[in-house]
């Protein structure tokens, strides 16, 4: 494997998102692009409903990201991302959705989620390269509302920080999605990137 | 096509879990018996097993316990076949009574025991450390810390097993069960037949007159086993400088990252033990003379560091060593822990850190899920009974009932014991216990509780939460389930036939989705004294979807009259349904129609899915 800078990234979403097949195909693309690659997710009580944190980490053997080592923070729900902001290092990218799953306690109308101005301003915070992208619109105009979180990957592959483009993740996408839900994905794949681009 | 865990295709390479990669290292090895309770965060292990068993060449059982289980692997061994025991940490305290003798008796065959240790309690009641049950037991440990090595140490520590019969333990940890990673395959040939058991009963029958030289032979197994681990690829020292570092299991890839962010690999000497008992202590011995100040990185107990402080004493060495004083002895570590710790041993400033501070944001804890029977149960309880019974709770996705606004789980210990702890509350106070248990808990330690308690004479009501499989570990299948995601169970057993067999007389079985039936069940049993029986039974709305294929026709919506009283949202907790304008509302994509709902407001009503 060659010697590669390495890039720990964080992804966190709410359970039944699928943020860990999200994961396990930024992985696969790393792979593929010969790069050393481990990544990691934990789940435990916390299955459908609860936070859902996972990470991917390039050229490291550590499967884990501590407080302030994440070069990239993934957030599939913006109050995930913010919940998750103490991960990332001063400076490191962000790239999170604007479309709420709101947890039994807002549901229920006991207590309120901040609003994305509150996000944004604790963001900048840490850092100014921030993209905010409507996950889950972008999945419902490529097909299936979970192909959102491949619209971010796609985002996330065009923003300049990962040694490889939306092309090499084009290319894992037909080598290891099912042939029934991949034209679903390349759609959300070129979804994301014009919405990081606009 | 076979699944590719199972092909003989060396040179291959694949993104594993960690727990997929034990099974290719088992399979690589000659796997023949694999045996299992599932526990977070072994149950990849097993599942993964059971997944391709039709294409494989081993038997493969969930057994319904741990110790169950490591007696089959234990009697597979010692007809020679290669036998693996999975189970989580807290499932060994289960088995440690074969376990502890097993190593007397040893394992022909070879015998690997996973243990999934859980540091940080994701999903586990204790963080205890299962190096201790090897030294206590007499077991060789190896710890991986990638998928590659998880693969491969399965693979060696089952040929080392064999090797030398002796039981040997695969000590994992959350990380490295849950990690994924590239991993090389080697040759993954045919296991072939079992040789067979020979009679030999100073070798296997541990009477006390055998014992003794049982004991003194495992002495001699490990003394031999030392010697592996001096020449173990597993265990090895990189780096040069006279600060040492000795790491272990997943600790070893924290160190890695942590000297390479620092920039430090090359002032720094590491002995890496990934063979960490026994200790192979000629290599330690030549390692604490090496160097002037040694830090021992291992996550929770003190083990390695407490046998190289021995060794030192033992051989007249002053080094200083540093672990537990510097690092946590509870929780994960991660890579800025450890490189602070080694920094600060090195006399240079730590990593600086990120100010950024956040409001309390609402929580996201989990919550039993929209169309859970159990929610039915817990309703029907605690309106019956409210804050009158003291409610005694076992182990599954059912202790969640602990949350507001069920609040169904006052005290719980471990798997089975909301029946027996239930029991002795009860006897030591006079207090009314409703005790839980599911209905693979049950079968997993439940029924000798209820054995006990007909017994004794014990004055609880047992409530059994039958959703017809085991849900909180992925839906594997127990005695009791009639279907499973590879084929029908053929003999399943009845749970209420069990109880009544066990001497109960008062046993009632009830669909917790009808809340009236339920009540009704709660209150007359609540009415009566000594050991009584519900069951509460409707499957988990998962499991129904995924196995029996099936999908409620209906779902609730909350009609036009609703006043906003808001019981609904209030009693229930149902993630399904929400505030909308100062009236509840249903998400109609989350429902999954039980109906409870309707029982609890006249406000909510039925209507056809999708219409």
């Amino acid at each position: 494997m060659p010697d590669t800078k390495k890039i720990r990234i964080f992804m966190t979403g709410v359970g039944g998102q699928g943020t860990l097949t999200a994961t396990t195909l930024l992985a696969k693309t790393a792979l593929s692009q010969g790069l050393t690659v481990t990544s990691g997710e934990i789940h435990g009580m916390a299955q459908r409903g609860g936070v859902v944190e996972s990470t991917v980490l390039i050229g490291c053997k550590s499967p884990k990201i501590g407080i302030g080592e994440a070069d990239i923070l993934l957030g599939f729900e913006p109050m995930e991302t913010m919940r998750a902001l103490p991960y990332l290092r001063q400076g490191g990218l962000v790239v999170s959705s604007t479309e709420y799953m709101p947890p039994l306690s807002v549901a229920m109308g006991k207590q309120e989620c901040p609003t994305i101005d509150d996000i944004r301003k604790a963001v900048s915070t840490c850092t100014d390269k921030v993209y905010f992208m409507a996950n889950q619109s972008i999945g419902l105009e490529a097909g299936a509302v979970q192909s959102g979180n491949i619209a971010m990957l796609g985002a996330l592959c065009a923003a300049g920080e990962l040694p490889f483009g939306p092309e090499a993740l084009e290319a894992a996408i037909k080598a290891n999605l099912p042939a029934k839900l991949q034209a679903v994905n390349l759609k959300a794949l070129e979804l994301g990137v014009k919405a990081l681009n606009s | 096509m076979a699944n590719p865990l199972l092909g003989d295709t060396p040179g291959d390479t694949h993104l594993l879990l960690g727990n997929e990669a034990i099974v290719r290292g088992a399979v690589e090895a000659g796997i023949q018996v694999v045996t299992c309770y599932p526990g977070t965060p072994s149950s990849e292990v097993p599942d993964t097993f059971y997944r391709i068993s039709p294409d494989g060449k081993y038997y493969f059982e969930y057994s319904v316990n741990e110790k169950v289980a490591l007696e089959v692997a234990g009697g597979a061994t010692l007809a020679g076949a290669m036998s693996m025991c999975t189970m989580k940490h807290v499932g060994v305290n289960v088995a440690a009574d074969p376990l502890m003798t097993l190593c007397y008796v040893g394992a022909p065959g070879g015998l690997m025991l996973l243990s999934a240790d859980d540091p940080g309690c994701h999903s586990s009641q204790n963080e205890q450390d299962n190096r201790i049950y090897a030294r206590l037991g007499g077991m060789p440990v190896l710890e991986p810390s990638s998928a590659q090595e998880a693969k491969d140490m399965a693979r060696d520590g089952l040929l080392l097993s064999k090797k030398h019969g002796a039981p040997l333990l695969l000590r994992t940890t959350t990380r490295v069960n849950h990690l994924r990673g590239p991993v090389e395959f080697g040759p993954a040939p045919a296991p072939g037949k079992p040789e067979g058991f020979k009679r030999n009963p100073p070798h296997f029958v541990p009477i006390p007159a055998f014992s003794r030289p049982m004991h003194v032979r495992l002495m001699e197994r490990m003394e031999a086993l030392r010697e592996e681990a001096e020449n173990s690829p597993y265990n090895k020292v990189t780096g040069s400088g006279e600060y040492g570092i000795v790491c272990s299991g997943i600790s070893r890839a924290y160190v890695a990252d942590a000297l390479d962010n620092a920039g430090l690999a090359d002032k720094v000497t590491v002995l890496e033990l990934g063979f960490s008992n026994p200790l192979p202590e000629n290599k330690c011995l030549d390692f604490l003379k090496s160097v002037d100040t040694v830090l021992v990185v291992e996550e929770l107990e003190p083990v390695v560091e407490n046998e190289l402080r021995v060794l030192a004493q033992k051989n007249g060495l002053s080094i200083e060593i540093k672990g537990k004083d510097v690092l946590p002895r509870n929780g994960e570590f991660d890579v800025t822990m450890v490189e602070n710790a080694i920094r600060e041993g090195l006399g240079e400033s730590p990593v600086p850190t990120c100010e950024c501070s956040l409001p309390e944001l609402p929580g996201r804890p989990p919550n039993l899920c929209a169309g859970c029977p159990h929610r039915g149960t817990y309703y029907a309880a605690r309106k019956v009974f409210g804050d009158d019974a003291v409610y005694s709770s076992d182990i599954g996705c059912y202790t969640l009932g602990l949350l507001p606004p069920l609040q169904t789980a006052d005290f719980l210990l471990c798997m089975g014991s909301s029946i027996s702890a239930g029991g002795g509350l009860a006897k030591a106070s006079g207090q009314k216990v409703v005790a839980f248990i599911g209905d693979s808990t049950f079968f997993h330690s439940g029924l000798t509780g209820v054995a006990n308690a007909v017994f004794n004479a014990h004055d609880v009501l047992i409530v059994i939460l039958d959703n017809r499989t085991t849900a909180m570990t992925g839906h594997q299948p127990n005695p009791g389930v009639d279907k499973t995601v590879i084929g029908d169970n053929d003999h399943p057993l009845d749970i209420e036939s069990a109880v009544r067999g066990l001497g109960v007389t008062e046993v009632r079985t009830v669909n917790p989705f009808n809340q009236r039936k339920t009540m009704a069940a709660l209150e007359e049993l609540g009415g009566m004294s000594g050991v009584r029986v519900l069951i509460a039974k409707e499957p988990c709305p998962l499991y129904t979807r995924r196995v029996y294929k099936k999908i409620a026709p209906q779902v609730a919506y909350v009609a036009e009259s609703c006043t906003g009283r808001f019981d609904c949202l209030d009693k229930l907790a149902c993630p399904a349904m929400y505030k909308e304008g100062g009236k509840a509302a249903v998400n109609p994509i989350l429902c999954n129609g039980c109906m409870l709902c309707l029982q609890v407001c006249g406000h909510i009503k039925a209507k056809k899915r999708g219409s």
